[in-house]
């Protein structure tokens, strides 16, 4: 229900890093050459490459931009904040100090780390054994319960919240760090790019286990998940940066504390109209992102990896 | 769809299937429903569950309160919604926030794609991450990026153009400073989107009209755009679909639907009914219209896209 962003990560990463390890081997040669493979006119000019160029990096620098400077406001002194000069100089951490007296952001990292690990690994697991059930049977209403599943796109969690905010306060979870997460534990993208994997899965390998007389259980852990481990580990990626990024769940069921990350952002903007705390937001903002970050280009290499193994095999 | 379904699992293994008795019959048959119980609860008890009780509570009025007794009220809460402004100007701004973001996932990326198709290798991989990068940025800590650059008397954009533009509290400006936002976010996998969707296209097509005698206008305009038409039905509906996630946290963190409303979109509607104002009718009746509505507009997104596209072989 919240992770309608992802499917376009998802989509992206095959497809960028595809291309950029499909590309890697022969650029030299390519680049500027005569005759590009897909190039529509037979002639040539260096002018469009150099004008390609110049586009991408303009576009590029001002899409990372604002990102620049969250980091180059978070790392200048108090007093420099209003500075516009482009390297924060003399650096300075006192704006994480003063974040982490206002929101103790080492504990909201742990917070957000153990909500966004635990959502991800149930949201694999769920997904990985409904999706194992579609692809390795053939079952009355197979059909019917996926259209259940791919309907859930169909419903805005602002839809659903109020009831469901009503079952968690019967519930006793509002305000706990499992009324964010059990909510969550099936998403409808996880399932569906599960079984896409699972579909391409080689049938004979599971009917060579079935012969061996091992029981379903025991295939899926023991032939279909060492199998897919690159897909399992790009795809447990994903759900853990979407998780980690969501803001109006977590919103929702913990409107008097502030024990995720996105929250305690939030907890800076919503103090003061006038002269927001600069520095610590920025501070708050940058660390929330850095893992992301992170984790998106460790995703891209173990993509490209996951796309080499299976040429390999 | 019960057309389709598959014959019964026993028709795989005829032999094991008769010398079964029935009751192991059953357990067989059930196995692939229970890989698929745990997420079809989640689903049911998270989606379906609330959307019908939220149907239910569109006709009672309420205040949240558990110990406050809900009345019946029949559909009293459509009336007064249907007779209310705030739903008719709450559609037209999500519809004004869809259009605007158009630019950034539609326009931009296919002229940024044609123009750059000629740029690979290493450097074509920098710039996509670069114009990625945004993407991964989560909401809340892009509308702080956004409040400090566009700030009124310390954001670099004012500074930096000698304006003194009030951008989140001009009940004009407000709503494009949330479509820029979000555009920004997107843009960058509207990008990538784009140039997988380019580089899927077989060259073949334009050599041919090439040889023909086209030129690079007309195999544009002819050949390339006619081919990308999936790829743009498909960042068409990510735009519906997604505009209102996007720009809920950072409408609910910036402006909070203000100045007069002037960010009030649809979803933030929903939430202000409910959490703002505890009414929990007119949230529902609001929340079924939507739902109806959303529906009705996927489906037809859907059909145009079986519809009017054309498919490459």
């Amino acid at each position: 229900m919240t992770t309608d962003v992802a499917p376009l990560v998802l989509d992206e990463g095959p497809a960028a890093t595809g291309e950029a390890g499909l590309a890697s081997p022969a650029p030299p040669r390519r680049r500027g050459g005569p005759a590009e493979p897909d190039e529509p006119v037979g002639e040539v000019s260096r002018a469009s490459v150099v004008g390609g160029h110049a586009v991408l990096v303009l576009l590029g620098l001002a899409c990372v931009f604002p990102i620049y400077w969250l980091y180059v406001t978070s790392l200048r002194a108090p007093d420099d904040i209003f500075k516009l000069t482009p390297f924060p100089w003399p650096l300075s951490v006192s704006s994480y100090s003063d974040a982490n007296k206002a929101v103790h952001i080492g504990r909201l990292l742990v917070n957000t780390i153990a909500v966004a690990g635990l959502t991800a690994l149930g949201q694999m697991l769920v997904g990985l054994l409904a999706a194992y059930a579609f692809a390795a049977w053939r079952f009355r209403f197979s059909r019917l319960l996926y259209l259940t599943f791919v309907g859930t796109w169909l419903v805005p969690f602002q839809v659903t919240m109020l009831p469901n905010y009503t079952l968690l306060n019967r519930l006793g979870l509002l305000n706990t760090l499992a009324g964010v997460i059990v909510p969550n534990l099936c998403s409808a993208l996880g399932l569906l790019m599960l079984r896409q994997h699972l579909d391409g899965f080689p049938k004979e390998l599971l009917e060579a286990a079935r012969m061996d007389g091992r029981s379903s259980w025991a295939t899926l852990w023991t032939v279909v998940v060492p199998n897919l481990r690159p897909a399992l580990a790009a795809l447990g990626i994903l759900l853990f940066v979407n998780s980690w990024n969501e803001y109006f769940w977590p919103a929702m069921v913990l409107q008097r504390s502030n024990s995720v990350i996105q929250l305690g952002i939030a907890s800076f903007i919503g103090s003061a109209d006038q002269g927001l705390p600069w520095g610590p937001l920025s501070a708050t903002a940058g660390l929330a992102c850095l893992p992301v970050f992170v984790l998106y280009l460790a995703l891209q290499r173990h993509v490209v990896n996951g796309f080499v193994h299976s040429g390999l095999k | 769809m019960f057309v389709e379904t598959a014959p019964p699992l026993a028709a795989r293994s005829p032999v094991t299937a008769a010398r079964a008795t029935w009751p192991r019959r059953l357990a067989r048959a059930a196995v692939p429903y229970a890989y698929v119980a745990p997420a079809l609860a989640m689903v049911v008890i998270w989606t379906y569950r609330p959307l019908v009780g939220t149907a239910q509570l569109s006709l009672y009025s309420w205040n949240l309160l558990p110990t406050a007794p809900a009345t019946p009220v029949g559909l009293d809460n459509y009336r007064r919604l249907l007779e209310l402004p705030d739903l008719g100007h709450a559609v037209g701004r999500t519809f004004l926030v869809i259009v605007g973001l158009l630019p950034f996932t539609l326009l931009v990326p296919v002229v940024v794609g044609l123009l750059t198709r000629r740029v690979r290798g290493r450097a074509r991989t920098v710039y996509q991450a670069m114009i990625f990068a945004p993407f991964l940025v989560a909401p809340v800590a892009a509308a702080s990026v956004w409040l400090w650059l566009l700030d009124l008397h310390q954001g670099v954009v004012n500074r930096a153009l000698g304006l003194s533009v009030n951008w989140f509290n001009d009940p004009h400006l407000a709503l494009w400073a949330v479509i820029l936002m979000t555009g920004w976010s997107l843009l960058g996998f509207a990008v990538l989107v784009v140039a997988a969707g380019l580089a899927g296209i077989n060259p073949d097509y334009a050599q041919a009209a090439a040889l023909d005698g086209a030129r690079r206008g007309q195999i544009t305009r002819w050949v390339t755009l006619p081919l990308l038409s999936p790829t743009l039905v498909f960042l068409l509906l990510m735009t519906v679909l997604l505009s209102g996630q996007l720009t809920f946290p950072l409408i609910n963190t910036v402006t909070q639907g203000g100045p007069l409303n002037a960010t009030t979109t649809i979803y933030y509607l929903l939430w202000d009914y409910g959490f703002r104002d505890f009414n929990a009718g007119l949230a529902s009746a609001a929340g079924i219209l939507f739902f109806l509505g959303f529906t009705v507009l996927a489906a037809g997104l859907v059909w145009l896209s079986e519809k009017v596209t054309f498919h490459d072989n």
